[in-house]
């Protein structure tokens, strides 16, 4: 009997706990297919914990972090009060935000309102769940990992046009498809730089990818590449940074113009949840960028023995986050600094400028690679 | 404890266990989901409910192991033509706020279409001796991206470069067509100049 098994050193050694365990059952319980049965059903069970640990715990942290950071950009100390320099704050606040009574407008269609912020939790789940956040901690270690990302982001879109055309209200409407047409537009430019990835990298697998760049610091592809790395990588930024919706490219939301876009209407744990998927959403695009560009979870070697020993004793794991809330500050950073542009010059922007670029982009990553073999 | 107890022999129903058990409960999941979507009253919700027919499908593509088909179905039908759909219905205000009603000879002759389409797809398919014995016939790495990629850009007897050309040609003339149309001509551009002045 074929039962489908969870590939990674986990689940290996999962697999190989299950049988000991069950020798201790009557005999009745022993056999082959209920071991790797059961074997699947807690691997799978681990790896859902695992997703989700990251995901949802990664959301507290990131919104202190926002906070902060904003307050410094802005001259001011953020959440003093609660705990320590206001570390309980998110908490508190998350607490609030979940014991809320969820109401939909009257007028509203009941089904698609609640299930739009499901929808769009959907793409960076799923994008969490095929990161390598170190050499055997992967969820899902597929061959297909950059075509299933490109694949996945579409839903995110659903859920915003679903969740403002469902809320029955004009604002909520305008800025669903101000944001579905910006997300579309800007999907086509980051499915480019991440096909570049997998053109010069020469497979689509993640982990292969992180391994293409093993070495020195100069191994990755920011740097491997002269000049053409570090375009894709800032190119990658920026429509990363549109495909989240973020600030200055947050027009679906623009406080100012919509009060509050596609989720005005939404409240409680409905507004949790697209709230968690922005956050989510920053996480995955930060590790994605981690991964294409800034060679996962290797260390930074930096071509010295006695450095890179040193190093090296550092987990990957270590290196990996590093890394990723490096990308993330940078997000933080960039969202606070900069104004948000008008619609027509933010959809301007994608088709008559990052367009065009990522083609040429594209044309000398290939260029490169037939002359340098 | 139990001297008796047999587990129980899943050989004869799911000749290939936990595959033939995800196909049936996709395969529900699919025919429900596509029934609600000709029976759905609201417009969008029909939508919604072909997105996650088309999903179903896309994971049924996954137990044939045909990848990187189910990958493309997710990237064009869901992330392109479903959201171009959801779109339309969007713009166009009071579309299907009304139920239509339909008469009864319709559902009639819809019925006895379907039964007839059923029964040919019967009569024609079971026979074929192919379909009854699910042996996998293909090498296991047979649908992989890189077989894939070579197969259709190779250049070799059998490979696909020239047609897959042409069609890349097709889709920049589809391009050009729709920004002729979309564009606008001098006429209308002075004219949007007179109504800001």
């Amino acid at each position: 009997m074929f039962v489908p098994s969870v590939t990674n050193p986990i689940g290996d050694f999962v697999r190989n706990l299950v049988p000991q365990v069950t020798a201790y059952l009557p005999v009745a319980f022993q056999s082959e297919t209920l071991d790797s049965v059961v074997a699947f059903l807690i691997n799978a069970v681990i790896c859902i914990i695992a997703v989700c640990a990251v995901n949802i715990g990664s959301a507290p942290i990131l919104i202190y972090m926002e906070r902060k950071v904003c307050a410094h950009v802005q001259c001011r100390l953020g959440p003093m009060r609660l705990g320590w320099h206001g570390t309980i704050q998110t908490i508190a606040d998350v607490l609030k935000m979940l014991f809320k009574e969820v109401y939909a407008p009257s007028g509203a269609d009941k089904l698609m309102f609640y299930t739009a912020p499901m929808i769009v939790l959907i793409a960076p789940f799923m994008v969490c769940a095929l990161i390598p956040f170190s050499k055997d901690l992967v969820v899902a270690d597929v061959s297909m990992g950059i075509p299933l990302i490109i694949a996945v982001n579409g839903f995110g879109v659903l859920g915003i046009l679903l969740g403002g055309w469902s809320s029955n209200n004009k604002y909520s409407l305008l800025g669903a498809l101000r944001s579905g047409a910006q997300i579309i537009s800007y999907e086509i430019s980051f499915a480019m730089i991440l096909l570049f990835v997998v053109m010069i990298s020469g497979s689509t697998n993640l982990m292969d990818i992180t391994m293409s760049q093993q070495g020195t610091v100069f191994d990755w592809w920011i740097f491997k590449i002269p000049v053409l790395g570090f375009i894709a990588f800032i190119l990658f930024f920026i429509s990363s940074t549109a495909e989240m919706n973020r600030a200055p490219f947050d027009i679906a939301e623009a406080e100012q113009e919509l009060t509050g876009g596609y989720h005005t209407e939404y409240n409680g744990t409905p507004f949790a949840m697209f709230y968690l998927a922005e956050y989510i959403a920053l996480v995955t695009n930060s590790a994605l960028a981690t991964t294409c560009f800034l060679g996962g979870f290797h260390a930074p070697c930096i071509g010295i023995a006695a450095v890179d020993n040193v190093l090296n004793m550092v987990p990957g794991l270590v290196w990996f986050f590093g890394k990723v809330f490096f990308m993330i500050w940078c997000y933080m950073m960039v969202r606070w600094t900069f104004v948000r542009p008008r619609v027509d010059q933010l959809m301007d922007f994608e088709w008559k400028f990052l367009l065009p670029v990522n083609l040429v982009l594209l044309t000398a990553g290939a260029a490169w690679i037939a002359i340098s073999g | 404890m139990f001297p008796g107890l047999q587990l129980p022999e899943l050989a004869l129903s799911f000749p290939l266990g936990g595959m033939d058990i995800a196909f049936y409960a996709v395969a529900i999941v699919m025919l429900v989901t596509a029934v609600f979507t000709v029976a759905v009253k609201n417009i969008l919700q029909s939508a919604v409910f072909l997105i996650f027919s088309f999903v179903t499908t896309a994971i049924l593509y996954l137990l044939l192991h045909a990848e990187f088909i189910a990958l493309a179905q997710v990237m064009v039908y869901i992330g392109g033509v479903v959201i171009f759909v959801v779109f339309t219905i969007l713009l166009t205000s009071h579309l299907g706020e009304d139920a239509f009603a339909t008469k009864i000879p319709r559902v009639f002759a819809a019925f006895a279409l379907s039964i007839a389409f059923v029964f040919v797809m019967v009569k024609c398919l079971l026979p074929m001796p192919e379909l009854s014995s699910g042996v996998v016939a293909s090498a296991p790495d047979y649908s992989s991206l890189q077989n894939f990629a070579m197969r259709l850009l190779g250049y070799t007897q059998d490979s696909f470069i020239i047609p897959f050309e042409v069609v890349s040609v097709l889709l920049l003339m589809t391009l050009i067509c729709a920004i002729t149309i979309a564009r606008k001509t001098k006429d209308e551009v002075e004219k949007e100049k007179e109504v800001k002045q």
